[in-house]
């Protein structure tokens, strides 16, 4: 555990450059810094558990693999964040080729579970209900803007997307959610 | 109007901010994978990632069955990479799906294309079908032959460009 | 220079041109039709002659020999990919290997343009180019533009090792098995390289209206 306590003090780039100077066991440093944001980005980007695991697994696995060109070590954050990013993109279509044939159920599904919003767990599955209607390209621009709060200067870095094309998306995104949730909240 | 719609939309985000529960595991796997890669090597990686997987059985399967077996296979090879080889060649393990066939035998350039020197090895397991085989750093063109006669290209490798004689060949290259 | 060392040299290339020049006839080549073997093993000569490797002429012969292919079939096959080597010779230089002009050979039938090749050799310097050449070409046979294949093999094997690129290339192979845009596969290979270019067309892709999205009544 001591090892564990000395993470919590190191900075991201002292973490990197002991990595970088072959101590593998710092990445779990790393690792585990950063694993709850960047899971909860890849469970609300894929739509589910297993999928944002994997994603988040083969993330951290490229960005060791990689680590050397990470230019910044002080923004590892940022940095591992545009890997996630592209790897959710990724799964992302992998899955809509594998589950094509069962979103119609999916859907019938969904409408049966938003019929009482005002309980928290039908609020939560509304929320992923209308997530799931709104485009990927959207969702990523809309959970990077408004859940992980990240100005569109730092979107632009992590998606490669330009500025007002983000703009655009989270616009998009937002009218959709609201043109969705409100009608659940009228329902 | 718009005040009620972004309070709308601050409760999505503010739903969405909770904390997700991940599997306490996924710091493990991902310690387990990065321990058996050590940076700054060069012989650490390939070995035996190099897994081919053909679904014959796709005339029997559904796509997505036969998509989630490639990922079954390839998630379970994530998890367990045998240990890097220091030998000139690399062990390069191929592996087909094909439930209904009664032989299976790798053809390539590593093997004169000769139908009878590789047979692939039936595990019982998903109608899989495996064969090791040690090669050399290269560029090799190959394809399996079921049954004696029927010759398929790997589906999850790349199509070698020239298809001289009818049936058309994968193509892998092994690095140093 | 002395006498000795100038004998020995003479002798040196002598052993090498009569090596050349009367190379015998390679045992598996016995495998083809008669009609076949004696135009493919003059074939393999005149390539061996030039400066290329005979190796997979051989192998291309053989593996005709295997599908069963008529005689003409197979002649027309090994010179083709001989003319292929040459064409990846001229293009690469007469110190390319055996692997670098299969790969680039490869390539060029996968339609890479030739700029491509000079493009990667002059980009990566002296390092061999055998497992960049393959990654390209394998890109470019997966579906990824060849120009494209080609920026994101340049941009990795400054700082990857060959097999890193090899490992990374799998991925890209899995992902694309399962599904994915081949050039949206190959991007992805980009996510651990520090320089972060992007050939997918992300950045300039316009959000595009979505239809409004409304419940079933």
């Amino acid at each position: 555990m001591a090892g564990h306590i000395s993470w919590e003090h190191e900075s991201d780039a002292a973490l990197v450059r002991r990595v970088l100077a072959g101590d593998v066991e710092a990445y779990a440093g790393l690792v585990a810094r950063y694993r709850d944001r960047l899971g909860r980005y890849a469970v609300h980007l894929l739509g589910n558990t297993a999928d944002a695991e994997d994603a988040l697994q083969e993330t951290f696995v490229r960005a060791y693999r990689g680590l050397a060109g990470c230019a910044t070590p002080e923004r590892f954050g940022a940095w591992v964040f545009r890997i996630l990013v592209n790897r959710c993109r990724t799964m992302g279509a992998q899955r809509s080729r594998r589950e094509r044939v069962v979103m119609s159920n999916e859907s019938m599904l969904g409408e049966a579970d938003v019929a009482h919003p005002a309980d928290r767990q039908a609020w939560a599955e509304a929320i992923r209900w209308a997530l799931d209607r709104v485009s990927p390209e959207q969702r990523e621009a809309f959970l990077l803007k408004h859940v992980e709060d990240l100005s569109y200067q730092e979107m632009v870095e992590v998606t490669g997307v330009r500025e007002s094309a983000l703009k655009m998306r989270v616009k998009r995104a937002c009218e959709t959610l609201r043109a969705l949730l409100a009608e659940v909240e009228r329902a | 109007m718009r005040e009620l719609e972004d309070e709308l939309i601050e409760r999505v985000a503010e739903a969405l901010r909770q904390p997700v529960h991940l599997d306490a595991a996924l710091d493990v796997r991902v310690m387990a994978e990065v321990r058996t890669r050590p940076l700054r090597r060069s012989n650490w990686f390939l070995r035996s990632r190099t897994i081919r997987v053909t679904p014959l059985g796709a005339l029997a399967l559904a796509a997505g069955v036969a998509a989630l077996v490639l990922g079954t296979a390839f998630a379970a090879l994530r998890l367990r990479p045998a240990p890097a080889t220091v030998s000139a060649a690399s062990a390069v393990p191929f592996v087909l799906v094909a439930p209904e066939a009664r032989s299976v035998a790798l053809v390539g350039d590593f093997n004169d294309w000769d139908t009878a020197a590789t047979p692939l090895r039936a595990t019982g397991l998903s109608g899989a079908w495996v064969v090791t085989v040690p090669l050399p750093p290269g560029r090799y063109r190959y394809a399996f032959v079921i049954d004696g006669m029927r010759w398929l290209p790997d589906p999850g490798a790349p199509r070698a460009p020239d298809d001289d004689f009818g049936t058309p060949n994968s193509v892998l290259t092994v690095g140093t | 220079m002395n006498s000795m060392t100038r004998m020995g040299g003479l002798a040196l290339t002598l052993i090498s041109v009569l090596g050349r020049s009367a190379p015998a006839q390679d045992a598996r080549l016995d495998r083809l039709a008669p009609d076949a073997r004696a135009p493919v093993a003059s074939l393999i000569d005149s390539a061996r002659a030039a400066g290329l490797p005979a190796e997979p002429l051989v192998d291309r012969a053989l593996e005709g020999a295997s599908k069963g292919a008529a005689a003409p079939l197979i002649v027309a096959a090994v010179r083709r990919l001989s003319a292929d080597l040459g064409r990846a010779r001229d293009i690469l230089g007469r110190a390319a290997g055996q692997a670098e002009l299969a790969a680039a050979a490869d390539a060029l039938r996968a339609g890479a343009p030739p700029d491509v090749l000079v493009r990667l050799r002059e980009a990566l310097g002296v390092r061999r180019l055998a497992v960049p050449l393959g990654v390209t070409a394998d890109l470019a046979l997966l579906g990824v533009p060849a120009d494209s294949a080609a920026t994101i093999v340049i941009t990795l094997a400054r700082s990857l090792g060959d097999d890193d690129l090899l490992a990374l290339q799998r991925d890209v192979e899995r992902d694309v098995a399962l599904g994915a845009a081949p050039l949206a596969a190959a991007g992805g290979m980009l996510d651990a390289s520090p320089t972060g270019i992007d050939v997918t067309g992300a950045g300039t892709t316009r959000g595009t209206p979505s239809a409004p999205v409304r419940r079933k009544p």
